[in-house]
């Protein structure tokens, strides 16, 4: 699949709603990255979620922007970046706001082992 | 002093800028209104981290709103706005290094100095400084050396206190008057109490990453009860000491805790505007320190301040040692008050 060990972007409310049904069918742990691309912080962590969509193959990785999607940042009250969402089954299992580096792969290990077990 | 601790005292920065261009002026200005973006906002984080080498730290979280940037760095906090950046390090970390290359890549984006404004302390270890920072006489020069001619309302004042381990340094120079109705409140604190420094130790080998410890520590401390509605940033330190920064709309607060004995220290900072309850904030600042020694700065326009900061701490035991006020061409006020409790 192309769109595997990288982090997709979802530049349409169509793609998102794809996107989403798609990690809520799957049952695998989806993270979504709420982004900016005036947010300084944002690109402190983007190149980390790239390694870490090219480790974790089993891991559906989004990036959604908050001014391209308006109404799904605030569906998901998103008002600090970048936030990311931890998903399974389309609901929110974990959630980090801000580019906190070290939670951040801890998160991801901690739920993508539970998803595989 | 034979052997030297970290020093916890922080050097601090702030740097107004302002658009050549009448275009990037209405971004700066947009933003103030609601939310606007651009400004320094566009520094690429490369540039930001050279910046930060040179000043020799690191970030180590970081977030942002419709406002502002925040950084938590390994020596301190760095805030960035369209119009302005405040950065604060302690340590044994060279600040000044930094003023150059900010007008340098502020420039790339259009954007013009307006104001400077340098404040720390009283070093616990001035020997240890490196330069420029090794007096304060040096670090004038140095600044004057670093800033363009146009900033030509410039004074440097050392305030003092009844203290001789406590003063305040401040250094200002201006394009033009620029007063704003906010004020910017720095606290300094000394010889804090031993069981709430102890919280701001973490236990050996507690598996957890800085950032999980560090919101243990935000709430077992009572850090996350001083400015309930901020977003709280933290980060613990292996094996202590404790930095956060809190963003609330356009607003900031930022902590760092040095806890170890013989020279624990705390910082606390914030801006507010004439109605907020600064009182509130103060008593809470000073119940999860319990400081020994603690000195309080305000830059205003004003000088209306000043009294509520005593009236707010001397029903907690802090009695209050000295008040200086001093006068700084196109940046306001400054009112320096120190208190200590009555162990002293």
């Amino acid at each position: 699949m192309a769109e595997q060990n990288q982090v997709v972007g979802c530049h349409t409310q169509e793609s998102w709603l794809d996107h989403f049904q798609k990690g809520k069918d799957s049952k695998k742990l989806v993270v979504v990255d709420f982004t900016a691309s005036w947010c300084g912080p944002c690109r402190f962590i983007a190149p980390i979620l790239t390694d870490l969509a090219k480790k974790w193959t089993d891991v559906t990785f989004l990036k959604v922007d908050v001014d391209e999607l308006k109404e799904v940042a605030e569906e998901w009250k998103i008002d600090a970046m970048p936030t990311l969402l931890f998903l399974k089954e389309g609901k929110v299992v974990d959630k980090i706001v801000g580019a906190r580096k070290e939670e951040l792969l801890a998160k991801v290990e901690k739920h993508a082992v539970v998803a595989a077990a | 002093m034979a052997v030297s601790g970290f020093e916890g005292f922080e050097k601090r920065l702030e740097l107004h800028f302002f658009g050549d261009d009448p275009t990037v002026m209405d971004q700066l200005d947009g933003h103030k209104k609601n939310k606007g973006l651009l400004g320094l906002r566009l520094l690429d984080f490369d540039s930001l981290q050279l910046v930060l080498r040179a000043v020799q730290c690191t970030v180590v979280s970081a977030v942002g709103n419709h406002y502002f940037d925040s950084y938590v760095l390994s020596e301190s906090s760095l805030f960035v706005y369209p119009g302005k950046i405040i950065i604060k390090t302690c340590g044994t970390t060279q600040l000044l290094k930094s003023v150059r290359p900010l007008i340098h890549h502020a420039r790339h984006l259009g954007l013009s100095l307006s104001s400077v404004r340098y404040t720390r302390g009283n070093f616990i270890f001035p020997e240890s400084q490196p330069f420029p920072h090794t007096s304060f006489k040096e670090e004038v020069v140095y600044l004057e050396d670093s800033l363009p001619k146009g900033l030509r309302f410039r004074k440097a004042s050392v305030m003092p206190s009844k203290t001789l381990t406590h003063s305040w340094h401040v250094f200002t120079a201006s394009t033009d008057i620029d007063l704003g109705d906010v004020f910017t409140i720095e606290i300094c604190m000394t010889e804090l109490d031993k069981a709430s420094a102890g919280k701001f130790f973490r236990r050996p080998a507690d598996g957890k990453s800085g950032d999980s410890a560090g919101k243990d520590m935000t709430e077992a401390t009572g850090i996350g009860s001083i400015s309930p509605s901020a977003l709280i940033c933290d980060f613990a330190f292996d094996p202590c000491g404790y930095s956060m920064n809190g963003i609330d709309g356009d607003r900031y607060s930022t902590i760092h805790v040095t806890p170890e004995d013989g020279y624990s220290y705390a910082s606390f900072e914030t801006v507010a505007s004439r109605g907020d309850d600064v009182a509130r904030v103060l008593k809470k600042v000073a119940q999860v320190f319990r400081p020994a020694t603690m000195s309080v700065s305000t830059t205003s326009a004003s000088r209306e301040v000043w009294g509520r900061v005593a009236s707010a701490l001397e029903p907690l035991g802090l009695k209050r040692r000295s008040c200086a006020v001093d006068e700084f061409p196109a940046t306001g006020t400054v009112v320096y008050q120190t208190f200590s409790n009555r162990r002293k």
